[in-house]
C-alpha cells in the first residue's frame, strides 16, 4: 500500500499545468494459472505485477500514463509526464489535494485467498476434472483443463479528494473436451468462475463440469448440421446471456451512445423492446463474475435499470461520459488493468425473469430451434447486427425437443430481436465471459430467463428441405 | 537498455545456478505512445513504459515459471524461488529443456531511431490529418469515432544457462480511424488501420479513404435468400481465415490431435494455387524480429507449398517431442511460458488483379466483413459466421448485403479456391491477398 500523502502529491503534480480532474489507480496483482492438456500438467504460471495508471482530464480530453515504478520518484515523474500533452498550460490556483477514505457497505466475501491455497490442491482439482472427462469413453480424444486465479489490491485516489482501498479475488476453471468418431470431431466446454476465493469449487463440483463438457461433445457427434434459414428460437435459461450482452448491452454503453455509434442513441423513454422485456446491469450481485464493490475509478457499484417493460431507461457510464451527459454515475467505469484508462463497460447484465413456465414455452412452439448453450458472440453497435455461436442446440417439433443439431450460428439485429421476444420464463440462468472492447478484456456475467424470439436467422450448413443438401453428404 | 535488462537477467541466472538448476531469463522493456484526436484536438494521449522478467527453471525434467514487473534484486530472487517451487509441483516431461549453444541472428532493420526523436506535435498532426481527411472524404461521413496515432517500441533479452544470449530492439508506428456514414435511415461503420516501420511510410489519406469507403459501401444493404454462391474473399477476410488455419499448423495442436492437418504432411490439403509461409525474418511485418521467445534465430518456414502440406511450426519442446528442429516459433511475453505461435504468417499473392476475380462471375458474393471468427471450430475448421459484403451480378459489384451467415469448412473452402489476387497486404502480423472460391453456403432470409 502506498502512502496517502504521496498519492496526493502525485495528483497535485499531474494538475500543475492545468486540467480539471486527475486520478491515480494502483494495482498489486498476484495471479496463478494451471493448465492440464494431453493428460499431463502442461504449465503452471505464477506472477506478481504492480503498477500505477495516472489520468488527467482537461476539457474532456484524457491524458494517461502508466508505470511499474512505484517509487516516489517514479510516480512523480509519471505525473509530470501526464501533463506534457497540454499544449497551452493554464495553471489555476487550487488547494493541495486532501484525500479522505470513503467506504462502501458492500462486503468483501473471500474466504480462501489464491495464495493461501497450495498448488498441490489446485492441481488436484484440475487432474480430477481431467480424469472424469477422460473416463467417459474412448470417443474422448483430448481434454484441456485450465484453472486460474487472481488476487488484487487496489488503491484509487482522485483530485476531488476521494480515496478508496479495495481488494478482490477471482477464481475460474474451464474444461474443454474434444470427442471424435470417424471424421467427426466435436468439442464441449464448461466454465465456472466468480468473484470468490477457492471456496467456489466447494459450491460447484468440478466433476459435474467435466462430465457436462464431455457429454455435450459426445452428444454433438450424433447431431446432424443445423438447418439454415429463419425460424423461431427458444433460448433456454441455461444458455446464459450472450444474446442480451451482444444484442443490447454494448449499445447501451454511454461512450458509444454519445458518439452516435449506438442504435439506442437519443432513444431514452422510447419503446425499444417488447413490453415483457426488462434489462438490468447489476455489479452488486454477490460472487458473480462481473461483480465489484467499486468500479475502477472509485465510483460505488450499483444496480442500473436499462430497459423497463420495453422502455429505454438509461445507459451505462463512466465519469467522463456521465459528466458529458450531465447524468448521475452508474459505476461502470472499468479497465483491464493499470495499463488502461477506464471506459464504460457492463458488469452483470440480464433480462429479468418474467411469468411463463419455461417448459410451456417449448410446448407452445410448433417448430424452431432450442438453444441450450451459447458460445461467443460479436456485435456491430452502429447498426445493431450481432452474431453468436450455439454450442448445444436442438430442433423443436410440435412442442417437443426432437434431436440435437450442430454448427449453428445465429445472426440478428439487436433492436429487432428485442421487439421480437414474445415469451419470457420465470427462471434465470447465468453465464460468465471475458468481454473485449478497445482491446481491453474484462470479466463479465450475463443472464436471462428462458425466452422465445419469433424469428432469427440460423446459419447452419444443412438446408432444410430444398434441393441443396449436397453439403450434408460431404461430411 | 541492454545493460539494465542484462543485470537483472544475470542476477536471475546466478540464483538459478546457485539452486543447482538450469534456467532462462526472458526480459522485456516496452514503450507505448497512443494519441487519439477528436474535432482536431487531442482527446486521449497515453504514454507508458513497462519492464518485466519471466523466469523459467528446470529441475531435471520438471519445469517452473514465474514473472515479475519489479527488476530489483529481492523481487528477482523471489521470482526465481517461486519458479523453483512451482517446478516441484510440475509433471516431469522428457522433452522439457532449453535450447543450447550460441546462435547467429539475422541482421534486421527494424528499429527506426528517428521515430523516437520525431516531436509529439508531429505525431498528433498525423492523427489530425487522418481525421480531417476522413471528414472531408464524403458528406455522409458524419461521425469520426476514433482517429489516432500509435507507436510501440520493444527491447527483448533472452539468456539461458546453456549459452543462449539474444538481444534485439524494434519499433513500429501506426494510424487508425473508426468512423460512420450517417443517412436519415441508418448508420454504418467503417474501420481501417496501417502499421509501419517508419513514420514516413504512414499515409493518413489512404487510411481515411479505406475506412470511409467501407462505411459508405455498407449503406442501403439488403439481405439475400439462402443459397450456394461463388465468392470472393477480401484480403482482410482471407487474413482472418488464415488466423483460423494458423491454429492447425502449430505443432502443439498437431501433437495433441487438435489439428485438421495432423498426419497429412506431403499430401495435397488445399488448392494448388495456395502457398502459406511463416517468416519472422521479414522486416515489413510488425511481428518481424531476429529471434523467438527462446532465443532461436528467425527464419522462413513454408507450411503449405502449392497446396501440399510441407510441415508445421515448432518451438523447442514440440520439436524435441516430434524429433525435429525448432522453427523459431516460440511466442510469449514475460508474463507467460513460450508456446508455439505464428509470427508473420502469409498467403503468397497471386497475379490476378482483384476486380478480375469477379469479372467472369455470373452471380457471386464479395465478402468484405466477417463477424464471430472466434466462434469457429479451430480443430475441424467448421465455421458458421456472420458476414456482410457486396453482391456480384454479371461480373459487376452491385448492391451491399448484410444480415447473412456463411458456413462451411476451412479446408473445403481453401480447396475450392480458383483464383488468388495480386492485392496482397499485411493486417497486423498476417498478410494475405483476396481469394476466389467456387462455392459457399450462404444463409439469409
Amino acid at each position: 500500500m502506498l502512502d496517502r500523502d504521496l498519492l496526493a502529491d502525485v495528483l497535485d503534480t499531474a494538475l500543475k499545468k492545468g486540467g480539471q480532474f486527475a486520478d491515480i489507480y494502483i494495482e498489486d496483482r498476484l495471479t496463478s494459472n494451471i493448465m492440464c492438456d494431453d493428460d499431463r500438467i502442461e504449465r503452471i504460471h505464477s506472477g506478481r505485477e504492480k503498477g500505477a495508471g495516472i489520468r488527467l482530464i482537461e476539457d474532456g480530453r484524457t491524458f494517461y500514463v502508466y508505470t511499474n515504478d512505484l517509487s516516489r520518484e517514479g510516480l512523480i515523474k509519471a505525473a509530470a509526464l501526464v501533463s506534457h500533452g497540454i499544449d497551452t498550460p493554464c495553471p489555476a490556483y487550487r488547494p493541495a489535494t486532501e484525500l479522505r477514505l470513503i467506504n462502501t457497505e458492500l462486503p468483501i466475501n473471500i474466504r480462501r485467498l489464491p495464495e493461501q491455497v497450495d498448488f498441490a490442491e489446485k492441481i488436484e482439482y484440475v487432474l480430477n476434472a481431467n480424469q472424469v472427462a477422460r473416463d467417459l469413453g474412448d470417443e474422448i480424444k483430448q481434454v484441456t483443463v485450465a484453472a486460474g486465479d487472481l488476487h488484487k489490491r487496489v488503491q484509487i485516489a482522485n483530485s476531488d479528494g476521494e480515496y478508496i482501498e479495495d481488494e478482490t479475488a477471482r477464481v475460474r476453471l474451464m474444461v474443454n473436451v474434444v470427442a471424435a468418431r470417424g471424421d467427426q470431431v466435436q468439442t464441449g466446454q464448461e466454465v465456472v468462475g466468480g468473484v470468490s476465493g477457492w471456496e467456489l469449487l466447494e459450491q460447484v463440483a468440478v466433476e459435474d463440469l467435466a462430465a457436462g463438457a464431455a457429454r455435450r461433445a459426445i452428444a454433438m457427434l450424433s447431431a446432424p448440421p443445423a438447418p439454415a434459414g429463419c425460424m423461431p428460437v427458444v433460448m433456454h435459461a441455461d444458455a446464459g446471456g450472450t444474446m442480451i450482452h451482444e444484442a443490447c448491452g454494448h449499445g447501451l454503453e454511454a461512450d458509444l451512445v454519445q458518439k452516435g455509434l449506438s442504435v439506442y442513441s437519443n432513444k431514452i423513454g422510447q419503446i425499444v423492446a417488447s413490453p415483457i422485456v426488462s434489462v438490468v446491469d447489476d455489479a452488486t450481485l454477490p460472487g458473480k463474475y462481473g461483480s465489484y464493490r467499486w468500479d475502477d475509478e472509485a465510483s460505488p457499484a450499483r444496480r442500473t435499470l436499462l430497459i423497463e417493460d420495453g422502455y429505454l431507461r438509461g445507459f451505462l457510464n463512466d465519469r467522463l461520459s456521465a459528466a458529458r451527459a450531465g447524468t448521475e454515475l452508474t459505476g461502470n467505469g472499468r479497465r483491464e488493468s493499470y495499463m488502461e484508462k477506464p471506459i464504460p463497460r457492463m458488469s452483470n447484465t440480464f433480462i429479468t425473469p418474467g411469468r411463463d413456465d419455461p417448459d410451456q414455452i417449448i410446448r407452445d412452439t410448433k417448430q424452431g430451434l432450442l438453444v441450450k448453450k451459447m458460445g461467443g458472440g460479436q456485435v456491430n453497435t452502429a447498426n445493431g447486427d450481432f452474431v453468436f455461436d450455439v454450442q448445444e442446440g436442438y430442433m423443436i417439433k410440435n412442442g417437443e425437443i426432437s434431436h440435437p443439431v450442430r454448427g449453428a450460428t445465429l445472426i440478428g439485429n439487436g433492436p429487432r430481436t428485442l421487439m421480437d421476444i414474445d415469451r419470457v420464463g420465470y427462471d434465470l440462468g447465468f453465464a460468465i465471459g471475458v468481454c473485449g472492447k478497445e482491446g481491453q478484456g474484462i470479466p463479465v456475467g450475463d443472464a436471462q430467463p428462458t425466452i422465445r424470439i419469433r424469428e432469427l436467422t440460423v446459419g447452419g450448413t444443412g438446408m432444410s428441405g430444398g434441393p441443396l443438401i449436397k453439403k450434408i453428404w460431404r461430411k | 537498455m541492454e545493460a539494465t535488462l542484462r543485470r537483472a537477467g544475470e542476477e536471475a541466472l546466478h540464483n538459478v545456478r546457485a539452486a543447482g538448476l538450469s534456467g532462462e531469463a526472458f526480459l522485456m522493456h516496452n514503450r507505448e505512445l497512443s494519441i487519439e484526436v477528436s474535432g482536431g484536438k487531442t482527446e486521449t494521449l497515453k504514454e507508458a513504459e513497462q519492464t518485466g522478467l519471466g523466469v523459467r527453471v528446470f529441475n531435471g525434467r520438471r519445469m517452473g515459471f514465474a514473472y515479475t514487473t519489479d527488476l530489483s534484486g529481492p523481487s528477482v530472487v523471489e521470482a526465481v524461488r517461486e519458479a523453483a517451487r512451482i517446478a516441484e509441483f510440475s509433471s516431469a516431461d522428457e522433452f522439457n529443456g532449453l535450447p543450447e549453444g550460441r546462435r547467429v541472428y539475422p541482421g534486421m532493420m527494424i528499429l527506426d531511431e528517428n521515430l523516437h526523436s520525431l516531436p509529439l506535435a508531429a505525431k498528433i498532426e498525423l492523427a489530425r490529418e487522418v481525421e480531417r481527411a476522413a471528414r472531408n472524404y464524403h458528406p455522409s461521413i458524419q461521425i469520426i469515432d476514433r482517429a489516432g496515432y500509435e507507436e510501440y517500441e520493444t527491447a527483448v533479452l533472452v539468456m539461458n544457462s546453456r549459452d543462449i544470449y539474444a538481444f534485439g530492439q524494434a519499433n513500429y508506428c501506426g494510424l487508425h480511424v473508426s468512423l460512420a456514414a450517417v443517412t436519415p435511415e441508418e448508420t454504418q461503420s467503417g474501420f481501417a488501420y496501417t502499421l509501419q516501420r517508419k513514420a514516413g511510410s504512414l499515409n493518413p489519406g489512404e487510411v481515411a479513404e479505406e475506412a470511409a469507403n467501407k462505411a459508405l459501401r455498407s449503406l442501403n444493404a439488403r439481405t439475400i435468400p439462402s443459397q450456394v454462391l461463388p465468392c470472393v474473399l477480401d484480403s482482410q477476410v482471407t487474413a482472418q481465415f488464415l488466423g483460423l488455419l494458423s491454429v492447425s499448423v502449430q505443432a502443439d495442436n498437431v501433437l495433441k490431435g487438435k489439428s485438421m492437418l495432423a498426419g497429412r504432411v506431403g499430401q495435397s490439403v488445399v488448392s494448388p494455387l495456395l502457398t502459406v509461409a511463416d517468416d519472422a525474418a521479414r522486416e515489413d511485418g510488425v511481428a518481424g524480429f531476429p529471434f523467438d521467445g527462446e532465443g532461436i534465430p528467425s527464419t522462413r518456414t513454408v507450411v503449405i507449398e502449392n497446396g501440399i502440406l510441407n510441415g508445421f511450426l515448432y518451438d523447442t519442446y514440440t520439436a524435441r517431442k516430434a524429433g525435429t528442429q525448432s522453427t523459431g516459433n516460440a511466442v510469449r511475453s514475460f508474463r507467460s511460458l513460450p508456446s508455439v505461435g505464428s509470427t508473420s504468417l502469409m498467403v503468397t499473392p497471386g497475379s490476378t488483379p482483384q476486380p478480375a476475380l469477379w469479372e467472369d462471375l455470373e452471380e457471386g458474393l464479395y465478402v468484405t466483413q466477417i463477424m464471430g471468427m472466434h466462434t469457429a471450430n479451430s480443430i475441424t475448421g467448421d465455421f458458421s459466421l456472420g458476414a456482410a459484403g457486396i453482391l456480384i451480378e454479371r461480373g459487376q459489384l452491385t448492391y451491399p448485403v448484410r444480415g447473412i451467415t456463411i458456413a462451411g469448412n476451412l479446408l473445403d473452402l481453401l480447396r475450392d479456391v480458383d483464383g488468388v489476387g495480386s492485392d496482397w497486404r499485411f493486417y497486423g502480423s498476417r498478410a494475405a491477398p483476396s481469394l476466389r472460391c467456387r462455392s459457399l453456403n450462404v444463409a439469409g432470409n
